[in-house]
């Protein structure tokens, strides 16, 4: 050990970090979900066609107590969701967690949750928007992978008149879940800025993101391909959101950036615009920056809303005309 | 010890500028009259009634450029922000305060200019004021203590309020350096080198047209990047405009409050007069205060 140059031993040490991130088991028919509520409220109906879907795919449902619960806008007390959670974490015969829906309190129970027993069994935990929240966590803190994707509240009501996107995208967790690898060719973006990068992948809210700044669960994104979207913000708010991140030391040492959906932006006053777009706001922020960035990526609060691994090795490769984000095996 | 810049004197001179949203010529007019009735020169920066045709009062550079000719000028005594909005952590980054340093200057103003007023505390070591800025001037708003109180604090009076009692305040003393501004721009400091330093200070927070799910999750951000669990004390002040969704949040800003800081003992008081509207004392960041929160009273005293 001791002869071992220092290249060598700094190679070693870059691998090691790389496969510090333990990767949760993939699923297997008769496998058992779990559904719970760490954040808003969801009711039976809410969630049934995720259900009869799930099942159909040949899995097992575990409801957890807060489905159906309801404190105001929350899916139950933060007591009750964290022991939820809880319980679906060091349930043994449960082997990933589908959250029923985002809206706000991920937050408010995340200190609460002990990880211990996860870490030793992870299992996947899926969702998006607030769901963040556990995604920066699990990386940052629990070093384990999850799957960024729609949760049982995006599933379509009719399956049978799901348009080609929504079955697509539902398909797309079934398949993340199964352990198939991610290959997503993307439409090309006449913004993009051209490369290719390979990294680990994280992201997920950029509210959310923001957010996290400054507390435990803020990922160290050196290195990493990260992947924005969000709902329902005005534009000074998303410039001043982007500017968080930069100013935090987000931006400026990944290898990638992936913008997906912003979608629903607030409108400005009208005598008083904002006077940039999504894209303008982006790319200021990264012009200092060389590495590849794509727009337009199917993530989001909208119907083209893909599975993502969070913590996963990816390749993204933008050219001109082809822009495809694909797992690395 | 921090920075305290020197307190004006008849005869000294105020810069006006907009670091930030756009404001027209007219409705500075008044503040413009009032700081020259107080005996003061005032210099109107370009920014404010400037050709925008955005948010802002001027592109990035326009606005940086101003901010920096106010700081290096030394004819001018103290810079009051006409406006806040949004704009300051565009360009905060490329401010030179290497001759702000020598010769420190009282940088004025709320809001987004919350940003400024952190980053001087925390990698500047120097005082500033809170307090209201130009629009509060207007509709006879000059006569107001709250204007009046930042016309005292230029001139170096010491600041000493006695506010109102609520039912819901943690009662103590506490005295630290004060701290603090409108709560999203605290949380959107948070991870960054211009976040406040927290421990031992008495923290004030403030905040205007939020939901009152993303108050929670913007002060759970501070408490989570652990700015509170090692204050001296909190003043809360008013929180104005709140929406709430179609499903309630089910928690008032007080309650919300109490709840996070229920593992703490410092004295909290609330409906402190600090805000976006009239009510809005000024206030002196960096410097030494004395909080005393009674059964029958809250003290912010000015050690």
């Amino acid at each position: 050990m001791g002869m071992l140059p220092l290249g060598l031993l700094a190679a070693k040490d870059n691998n090691s970090n790389r496969n510090r991130i333990k990767i949760p088991t993939y699923l297997q028919k008769g496998d058992t979900i779990g559904i719970c509520c760490p954040s808003g409220y969801s009711t039976m109906a809410d969630i049934q066609q995720s259900i009869i879907q799930i099942e159909s795919w040949g899995y097992q449902i575990k409801l957890g107590q807060t489905i159906g619960k309801r404190d105001f806008t929350f899916g139950g007390t933060d007591a009750e969701r964290a022991a939820d959670f809880q319980q679906m974490m060091d349930d043994d015969s449960v082997k990933a967690i589908m959250c029923a829906t985002g809206g706000y309190g991920a937050v408010r129970i995340i200190d609460q949750l002990d990880f211990s027993r996860f870490k030793k069994n992870p299992k996947w935990i899926i969702g998006f928007s607030d769901i963040t929240v556990l995604h920066s966590h699990l990386h940052q803190v629990v070093h384990t992978a999850s799957l960024h994707s729609k949760m049982c509240g995006s599933f379509p009501k009719d399956w049978t008149t799901a348009d080609e996107v929504q079955i697509n995208t539902i398909l797309s967790v079934k398949k993340a879940l199964e352990g198939e690898l991610i290959y997503y060719p993307i439409v090309p973006n006449i913004n993009n800025r051209t490369g290719s990068a390979e990294g680990v992948l994280i992201g997920g809210n950029l509210k959310i993101l923001e957010n996290m700044s400054g507390s435990v669960s803020s990922i160290n994104t050196e290195g990493k391909i990260l992947f924005l979207e969000d709902v329902s913000e005005p534009l000074y708010n998303i410039d001043r959101m982007f500017c968080n991140l930069l100013r935090a030391g987000k931006l400026a040492k990944l290898k990638g950036l992936i913008i997906g959906g912003f979608t629903s932006i607030k409108p400005d006053t009208p005598d008083s615009p904002f006077g940039r777009d999504i894209i303008t706001i982006v790319k200021e922020k990264v012009d200092h920056f060389n590495y590849p960035v794509c727009f337009d990526f199917p993530v989001g609060h909208q119907k083209n809303n893909y599975a993502l691994k969070c913590g996963i090795e990816h390749r993204l490769a933008i050219t001109a005309d082809n822009v495809s984000l694909q797992e690395i095996n | 010890m921090i920075k305290v810049p020197p307190y004006l004197r008849k005869g000294s001179t105020i810069g006006l500028t907009c670091p930030a949203g756009y404001m027209e010529l007219d409705k500075v007019q008044n503040c413009i009259h009032a700081l020259q009735n107080w005996g003061y020169e005032v210099m109107v920066g370009k920014t404010i009634g400037s050709k925008s045709k955005t948010y802002f009062s001027g592109t990035d550079a326009e606005r940086r450029d101003e901010f920096q000719a106010m700081l290096d000028d030394k004819n001018i005594h103290a810079i009051l922000c006409a406006r806040g909005g949004y704009g300051v952590s565009r360009f905060i980054d490329q401010i030179d305060f290497s001759a702000f340093k020598k010769h420190p200057k009282w940088i004025v103003g709320f809001s987004d200019i919350t940003v400024f007023l952190a980053h001087l505390q925390t990698q500047l070591n120097t005082a500033s004021i809170h307090s209201p800025m130009a629009n509060a001037f207007n509709d006879g708003g000059e006569k107001s203590k709250y204007v009046q109180s930042l016309q005292k604090a230029l001139k170096g009076a010491k600041t000493n309020y006695k506010e109102a009692f609520h039912p819901l305040n943690k009662l103590g003393k506490a005295s630290g350096e004060l701290v603090g501004g409108n709560l999203a721009l605290l949380a959107h400091l948070c991870g960054t080198k211009s976040a406040y330093k927290t421990t031992n200070k008495i923290l004030f927070i403030e905040d205007i047209g939020e939901y009152i799910y993303n108050i929670d999750r913007m002060f759970l951000q501070l408490k989570r990047a652990g700015h509170l669990k090692n204050l001296a004390g909190l003043i809360v002040g008013k929180f104005t405009d709140i929406k709430d969704n179609a499903r309630p949040f089910g928690q008032t800003i007080q309650e919300l409050i109490l709840h996070h800081v229920a593992e703490y003992n410092y004295p909290v008081c609330f409906e402190f007069p600090v805000s976006h509207e009239q009510e809005n004392l000024a206030l002196k960041v960096g410097i030494e205060y004395q909080l005393s929160v009674t059964k029958k009273t809250v003290q912010l005293k000015e050690s």
